[in-house]
Order: structure tokens, then sequence, then C-alpha cells
């Protein structure tokens, strides 16, 4: 068909391009919208939709009740050598908050693309003509504000079971250092979406990062626990250098285990992350689409 | 004697469903080595945390208040021990459940179904595959938890807890087999096993002893083959009894196990009639 022909210029789908106002509101809309229907896929399933609201405080239990049985109280006077402070519950419960959210990274953003894939969806979503980064970001926003709901869940029936001494005048800082770690997290999220356009079985390498990056995280202990050479690889993700400022603003007493300004940590590791992440997205999203894998699982 | 050469040839022929659909399943397992290699590696990272925080919180490798509840101040064994018991929950429940739904996945399960045999038996090798594969997991991940952290095991121990962990087996099979009927009914049995793994999490002392829950609780956890089952290899290779002190336990276990089984293959020949007659088998 000859391309100045009247008939294929209205078959013609122009793809909005460059960086401008009315293509970044066309994005939004977009990540919205990916957002808004996931939120509707979740209240189509209401028990999972509750399963996986009080899940947070299920994973949590397990550690706060090793903890008090290993001590035979609420206060350890190791934990207090370690770090200032000898309070379990406070430590454990500040810890684990956090590594809901890099299940959401890694479960969430990772199993977006793959999820799609079984549902039968992605070469629809794929044809649109929006950013596919956006599809993984509109799914990252519902299962963030997801886990929120599971971590107020948690914090309230921690706070009446055991009772929580925190900082109130720390909680700004906190959630400042909380967002700069979200940022880092996406990044890393949208790494392993990539994975998922490629691997057949994504879950076990996420499984594998979530399992690692869980260790190198001091949620239920400190670094120094640690060998030096994990503690040197922790510092490479967000969750220790976010955990441990996290503390120092919302724990009495907490001594930092390493100095130095977190904020600008993490905001070096969110840049990095994210542009580590789009580079791997683009790559990937180019060779899958060339090599026409796109449909494989 | 023509009674007795049917017979033969009937049992012959369950067996061979027994075998084909045990080395089905093991050459689907085989076909994705990185799933195998995760299994038998990677749920031990899932304990190294609770290892690291009793590290943290007691500084050293014994806990006094543990000694107290347990008999043994060990953490370390205390929680290899569970999270490999906890593998065969992970593997066991969720795997039998899954397994039929995956036949209605690739397509396959209509022609299960259908074929002329008993589907017991269908059910026994996939039972067996999934009792194989957790087992192989499980003497993977002991045999480098004793390698990574030093632990003593004595072969004269292993026997006793290998009878166990059968016992453990047949409930999960059970509770499997439960999960697997309400799987051809209703499909998304899914949040279900999720559930109940969950109850296994808190309530079973996969991560601490029993003692240190609430009373309620603890009535809840005796519910549970999980727990008996812990508490029975604990005191073989932590303390180091013989079956005289635990004969209570081995025999509440029993009684889980009997009841457990008869509900599961009730429930599921009786859902399986009922799917067959609404004609949704194939339905996911």
């Amino acid at each position: 068909m000859n391309k100045n022909n009247k008939e294929h210029r209205l078959r013609e789908v122009k793809c909005p391009t460059g960086f401008n106002w009315s293509n970044l509101k066309a994005e939004l809309k977009a990540v919205w919208e990916s957002n808004i229907k996931d939120w509707k896929i979740d209240f189509a399933y209401p028990v999972s939709f509750i399963r996986q609201l009080i899940s947070p405080l299920v994973f949590l239990l397990p550690f706060l009740i090793y903890g008090l049985a290993l001590v035979g109280g609420r206060y350890s006077p190791n934990l207090k050598q370690l770090v200032g402070t000898d309070d379990v519950v406070a430590f454990i419960f500040t810890g684990y908050i956090m590594m809901g959210f890099i299940g959401t990274a890694v479960w969430a953003m990772g199993f977006s693309i793959r999820r799609e894939r079984w549902f039968g969806t992605l070469e629809a979503i794929y044809v649109t003509p929006s950013s596919r980064l956006g599809q993984v970001l509109g799914m990252a926003l519902h299962s963030t504000v997801h886990q929120i709901l599971g971590t107020i869940i948690q914090f309230i029936v921690i706070y009446l079971t055991f009772g929580l001494a925190l900082k109130i005048e720390g909680i700004l800082p906190a959630l400042g250092i909380f967002a700069l770690m979200m940022l880092a997290l996406y990044g890393f999220g949208i790494v392993i979406s990539a994975l998922g356009l490629i691997l057949k079985e994504g879950w076990v390498v996420s499984d594998s990062l979530y399992s690692i990056m869980m260790i190198l995280s001091p949620v239920a202990y400190p670094l120094a626990v640690l060998p030096t050479v994990a503690q040197q690889a922790s510092y490479l993700f967000p969750t220790a250098p976010a955990l441990i400022g996290m503390r120092s603003f919302l724990i009495e007493n907490y001594q930092p285990e390493v100095v130095g300004n977190v904020f600008l940590h993490l905001l070096a590791l969110g840049a990095a992350w994210i542009l580590f992440g789009i580079v791997v997205f683009r790559v990937t999203d180019v060779y899958v689409r060339k090599r026409g894998m796109l449909k494989k699982f | 004697m023509l009674k007795s050469s049917y017979q033969q040839s009937v049992l012959r022929s369950n067996l061979f469903v027994v075998w084909n659909e045990l080395v089905k399943n093991i050459k689907s397992l085989l076909a994705y080595p990185a799933i195998l290699v995760f299994w038998a590696v990677f749920p031990i990272f899932w304990f190294i945390p609770f290892i690291l925080q009793g590290q943290a919180f007691v500084g050293g490798l014994e806990s006094a208040s543990f000694a107290q509840i347990t008999g043994s101040g060990e953490y370390v064994p205390f929680i290899v021990i569970g999270a490999v018991l906890n593998s065969y929950v992970n593997t066991l429940l969720y795997g039998m459940g899954e397994n039929i739904r995956r036949e209605a996945y690739q397509g396959t399960l209509d022609y299960v179904l259908a074929a002329p045999c008993n589907k017991a038996y269908v059910l026994i090798g996939k039972a067996l595959s999934e009792s194989l594969s957790s087992t192989i997991f499980a003497a993977s991940q002991l045999t480098i938890s004793v390698l990574l952290f030093g632990m003593n095991l004595t072969l004269g121990v292993m026997l006793p807890v290998f009878f166990i962990v059968i016992l453990l087996m047949l409930g999960l099979y059970g509770m499997s087999l439960i999960l697997a009927a309400l799987s051809l009914m209703y499909k998304q049995s899914y949040d279900l096993s999720q559930t109940i793994g969950y109850v296994f999490y808190i309530f079973a002392p996969v991560r601490y002893p029993v003692e240190s829950l609430p009373t309620w609780a603890q009535i809840f956890g005796k519910l549970i083959p999980l727990t008996y089952a812990l508490i029975i290899v604990r005191s073989f290779m932590l303390l180091g009894t013989n079956f005289s002190a635990v004969y209570f336990e081995v025999l509440a276990l029993l009684i889980i196990d009997i009841v457990l089984l008869l509900a599961g293959f009730y429930l599921f020949s009786w859902m399986e009639e009922k799917t067959k007659k609404s004609g949704t088998i194939s339905h996911h």
C-alpha cells in the first residue's frame, strides 16, 4: 500500500513522543488507570484481598514471638550493647514494616508483566500507545497503597498488644526516608519486571533476590551481626540505610550502626537503581519483541 | 483361580497408574532445574535471619530462656529442624492442590479423570512424587545446615525421625486431599491453602516453642499435625529421648492422620462426582 495513500494515513496511529506536559498528563493517566484496574481485580476476590491485608501481621508475629521467647522478656541487654536500645518489640516492628515494601518491589512490580502474560492481556497492553513502564508503575502504586493499608493494621494490632514507645517527632523525617527508599525500590522492581519478560520461571529469581535482600537488611537484627562482606554488600540496597535512618528517628537512644548522611545515601541509591532499571527494561523490551517472545511462558 | 488372576491384573494396573503418575511428576520437576535448585537450597535463606536475630538478642548460640521452655538452649538446631519439617508443609500442602489445578490449566484434567482407573491411585501417585521431592529437598537443606552451622547429627536417631516424617506426610496428604477436593469444586483453592499456611506459620512451633504462645493459641496449635511432629523430632534430636517419652504425641499424630486421611478421601470422591455431574471439571 502506498504510504501517501489517504487510507493508509487514516490507519496510522500517532504515538505521543517527546517530553511535554500533554504527554506527561497522558502517561500519568495511564499509570492511574493501571492502578485502578488492579484495585478492581482485588475487589473481585474479597477473600484474597483480606488475606493479603493481614499478611504483613502474620509474617511479623513469628519474629516477635521468637524474639520474646529467646530473651525471656521484652528487653535484651545484648541488643542494648549493640545499638543502644533494648526494646525487642520496637526494634523488630520498625524493621519489619519495611519488609513488606521490599515485597511490593519484588513481587508486585516484578510480577506485573508476568501476570498480564498469564491473563493473556500482555500483547494488548503492549500495543497501546503508552509507555510500558507506566503499566509497571501503575501496578506499583496499587501495591504500595495496599501495603500501606496492611502496615496500618499491623501497627494497630502491635500497638494494642504490646504498646510501642516511638518518638512522635521522628515520624516526619522517617516518612521522608521511607519515600526515598521506595524510589530506589521502584528501580529495583523495574529490573525484576524486566527479568519477568525473559525468564520462564521468573519467580525463582524474584524469590531468591528477596531472600538475599532479607538477610542483608537489618530487619530483626543490627548490621553488626553480619559478616563484614555482607555488611558492605547491604549498602548497595536501599533497605539497610533506610532502616538505620528510620530507627534513629523513631527509637529513643538508638545508636546508628553507620555514620553518614542517610538522605544523601538514599538519593544516590534511588537515582542509580531507577536509571539501571530503566536501561535494563528498555534493553529487555526490545530484545523480547525482536525475538517474538512476548507471548511465551 | 480366574478371580485370583483377575485380581492380580487389577493390582498390576493400579500399580502401573501409580508408577506412571510418579514418573510424570518427576519428569515435570526435572524439566525446570532452576526450581529444583531453588527448593533444595533457598529455604535455608528464610531461616538464616532467625539465627542472626538470635545472635543479636542473646549474644551467643544458647538462650537460657529457650532452655527453660524446651530443655535445650541451642536455638540454631531448634530453628533448623523447624524449617526443614516445615518445608514438607510448603511442598505437600500447596503441591497436591496445585498439582490438580495445574492439570486443569494444562488441559489434562479431563483425561486424567476420564481414565478407566480408580482416581485414588492417581492421587497416590501424585502424593508419592510430592513426598519424594519433599524428602530430597529436606535432606539437602539438612545437609547444608549441618555443614554451615556445625550441627551434630547421629545416624541412629534418623530412623525414628524418618518414621515421624512419614506420619507427618500422611497428615499433610489428608489436608492436601481436602484442598484438592475444594480445588475441583471451587477452583481457587490457592487462598485457602495460603490461609492454612498462615495458621501453620503462627500456631505450630516452627520458629519458637508452642509454650511461648497464649493458652488459646496453644490449644489451636495442638490440632495441627506439624506441632506433634516437631515436638517429637526435637525430643529425639536435641534431647536424645526415645519413643516412650513421647508416646502421647505419637498417638495424637496418628489419630490426626487417620481423621484427615478419611476426611480427605471422602471429600475428594464426593467432589469428583459432583464436578463430573455439573460438567465443570475443566473450568479454571
